[in-house]
């Protein structure tokens, strides 16, 4: 390891430090890799200087676009201290501090994804069949989403069975069909056909709600059933309200926009009133049979308040616990602390949900893969 | 030295390439896909003067694909040529344990190549995340244990370079050891210069127009963006047609070499003379 007690090596020490401070991870060994860089350059020149410290303690995209503002900051500070010939203002780092975590706030909030906040969860019970213009909801999360996604896709669809089937990996002999293949030849093993253990595809039902008391969440529900119903093929989509309706064709649209048209010109009962029950129960008699196996992972998305027939909703929510792997219910409120499940509908339903969490944001929406 | 190799780079891609050599530490390259994140490791080769050794990422990659695999058959043929003789048994087994048994893969190949190879890991994303942590050991390390022959030490240390379209994000500890460059798609000077390099005796005045066509074409959004390798095939192929200047005929004519989806195709040819109107303003420009 090279320290070189020369101000610049402290600087950069200390520039490291500002910025951990400013919570851009900095490991010691990039901090070495940075005083090490500084024998091959010619540090007087401030454009390298800026470019081999750019180079050495970045790692991601983001960490680029971040740098280049904290290095200005920094630098641009330090020669002012020197100017002054004072030490480092304890004073501008404080000011640091509280951007810092206003930046961390506006950042939360912004990733909470929905405009409306100031809005309250409400409930009607009047089927309003408005048509929704759904041109507005931002499609910048959605990437971020599919991401995630994906990375929940990739784990479903590794889940293995004790079966086994062809595969052009190497690490496992099959040892019944290399034999019968080479007994053509003599017997002598020259080609060897190897298998892996099947894999258990699990396909998902997602339903959705998108009543009235939902459309706080509604610009995240759709960014959710597009990027899900995008990265995961083995999956059916559904929107509930008052009544029920499949939507799984129009989310296979390429294109977002174009999705988002599609849904505005169907009348999907968007913010209409809720009837859980029966739309479970169109749910069950019309595709319960066809799309529920033991192979499926059913996952609900709804806030649970309803105004129609609680039997219906425990009656229904009993068979697709019966036939289903899992029976997932997302609740967008169980998000607060103090939440508990005491509307009707919501406690005839849970004994028969596996697993209860809340999803709202792209965040919450990371831990969803546990439980799948 | 990347200029004298006709690559046309700003700072920040010659102080990485630069560092990542004098440190000896592997280069991360991200970026869309056609900004020239393989072509920096082809080059580096060129200037070096020494050989790529490139390994192509894809799902289920696996050990045996990237490092080594004993040449099975000509293991059996062996032992099936040597059958009668007297040679007692371990000897039998240790030449077919030998060198000319064993199938150098890339990873392996980098490691023993007798100077120092530059390695290009292509599209490092597209592997499983085992093969990432895998790869970890063999570029901290740089050794290879193969358990029939004892561990293997890097003879010369080779040049890693390593390109990733981020269509997943690569471990942090895969980051951690990398030196990080980001090549984003070029700017209007550095995409004519690159043209007017690549493509020898294009004509100037079309040169310009192509770039500021891209340029544009950048800007609506696409289901996929061409990159500069578009750009410099769409310029051969007009130079080739001995094209001088562009016009709308000629570009309909030739969107396919450009643009690689009907989607694509089809906005564009819908909104083409608006481009050509801002491309228009800019070569005046």
């Amino acid at each position: 390891m090279i320290t070189r007690q020369t101000s610049l090596s402290k600087n950069i020490v200390q520039f490291c430090r500002f910025l951990r401070q400013k919570g851009f991870g900095v490991t010691i060994e990039e901090e070495t890799l940075s005083l090490q860089a500084l024998q091959y350059i010619d540090y007087n020149d401030h454009e390298i200087f800026f470019q081999t410290l750019r180079a050495t303690l970045c790692h991601s995209k983001s960490q680029l676009d971040e740098f280049d503002n904290l290095f200005h900051e920094y630098w641009k500070d330090l020669d002012k201290a020197v100017d002054a010939k004072t030490k480092e203002d304890p004073k501008p780092k404080t000011a640091f501090r509280q951007q810092a975590s206003y930046k961390a706030i506006s950042k939360w909030l912004h990733g909470n994804g929905n405009k409306e906040t100031e809005e309250t969860a409400t409930y009607s019970i009047q089927e309003t069949l408005l048509r929704k213009d759904f041109s507005t909801v931002p499609e910048d999360e959605v990437d971020e989403l599919m991401q995630t996604i994906k990375s929940i896709a990739k784990r479903l669809a590794a889940k293995t069975n004790r079966r086994y089937e062809f595969s052009y990996k190497t690490d496992m002999p099959d040892l019944r069909k290399t034999l019968r293949k080479n007994l053509r030849r003599g017997g002598e093993l020259l080609d060897i056909v190897h298998r892996r253990p099947k894999r258990n595809r699990i396909k998902l039902v997602l339903l959705c709600d998108v009543s009235r008391s939902m459309e706080l969440y509604s610009a995240f529900l759709i960014q959710f059933m597009y990027a899900f119903q995008q990265v995961y093929r083995r999956m059916e989509t559904f929107v509930f309200s008052t009544f029920l309706k499949r939507i799984t064709s129009l989310l296979k649209q390429r294109n977002f926009q174009e999705a988002m048209q599609l849904l505005s010109k169907e009348n999907n009962g968007w913010s209409g009133g809720t009837r859980i029950g029966e739309s479970l129960n169109a749910f069950v008699n019309e595709y319960g049979k066809k799309l529920i196996d033991s192979k499926t992972i059913v996952i609900i998305l709804s806030d649970g308040w309803d105004t129609g027939n609680i039997d219906l909703i425990k009656n229904n929510m009993e068979f697709i616990h019966a036939k289903s792997k899992k029976l997932i219910w997302l609740n967008p409120l169980a998000g607060f602390e103090d939440y508990k499940p005491h509307v009707s509908a919501m406690k005839a339903a849970l004994p028969f949900i596996d697993v209860f969490a809340s999803v709202h944001n792209v965040e919450s929406l990371k831990k969803l893969g546990r439980w799948l | 030295m990347l200029h004298e190799q006709g690559y046309i780079t700003d700072d920040s891609v010659a102080m990485s390439a630069f560092l990542s050599l004098q440190l000896n530490k592997p280069l991360l390259i991200e970026g869309p896909a056609g900004v020239g994140k393989t072509e920096i490791a082809k080059v580096m080769a060129n200037a070096l003067q020494t050989d790529l050794i490139r390994l192509q990422c894809y799902e289920g990659l696996d050990a045996t694909h990237a490092l080594y695999e004993w040449n099975y058959q000509k293991q059996l043929l062996h032992l099936k040529m040597v059958e009668h003789n007297q040679q007692a048994a371990e000897e039998k087994e240790k030449t077919i344990f030998g060198d000319s048994f064993l199938m150098k893969r890339p990873l392996l190949q980098a490691i023993t190549h007798h100077k120092k190879p530059v390695l290009l890991i292509d599209e490092i994303d597209r592997s499983d995340e085992e093969f990432e942590s895998f790869l970890l050991e063999v570029l901290s390390d740089w050794q290879i244990t193969i358990p029939e022959i004892g561990t293997i030490k890097a003879t010369h240390i080779p040049q890693v370079i390593l390109t990733s379209n981020r269509t997943r994000e690569l471990s942090e500890a895969l980051r951690r050891r990398c030196l990080y460059l980001y090549i984003d798609y070029p700017d209007f000077e550095k995409e004519w210069m690159i043209v007017k390099n690549k493509v020898p005796g294009i004509d100037k005045k079309l040169a310009e127009q192509i770039t500021g066509f891209m340029q544009q074409l950048r800007i609506i959004k696409l289901e996929k963006t061409p990159g500069i390798a578009e750009t410099l095939d769409w310029a051969a192929a007009l130079t080739a047609l001995h094209v001088d200047h562009l016009d709308k005929n000629i570009i309909e004519q030739t969107l396919g070499v450009v643009l690689k989806d009907w989607r694509d195709t089809r906005q564009v040819q819908m909104s083409l003379s608006e481009l050509m109107e801002k491309t228009g303003v800019k070569a005046k420009l």
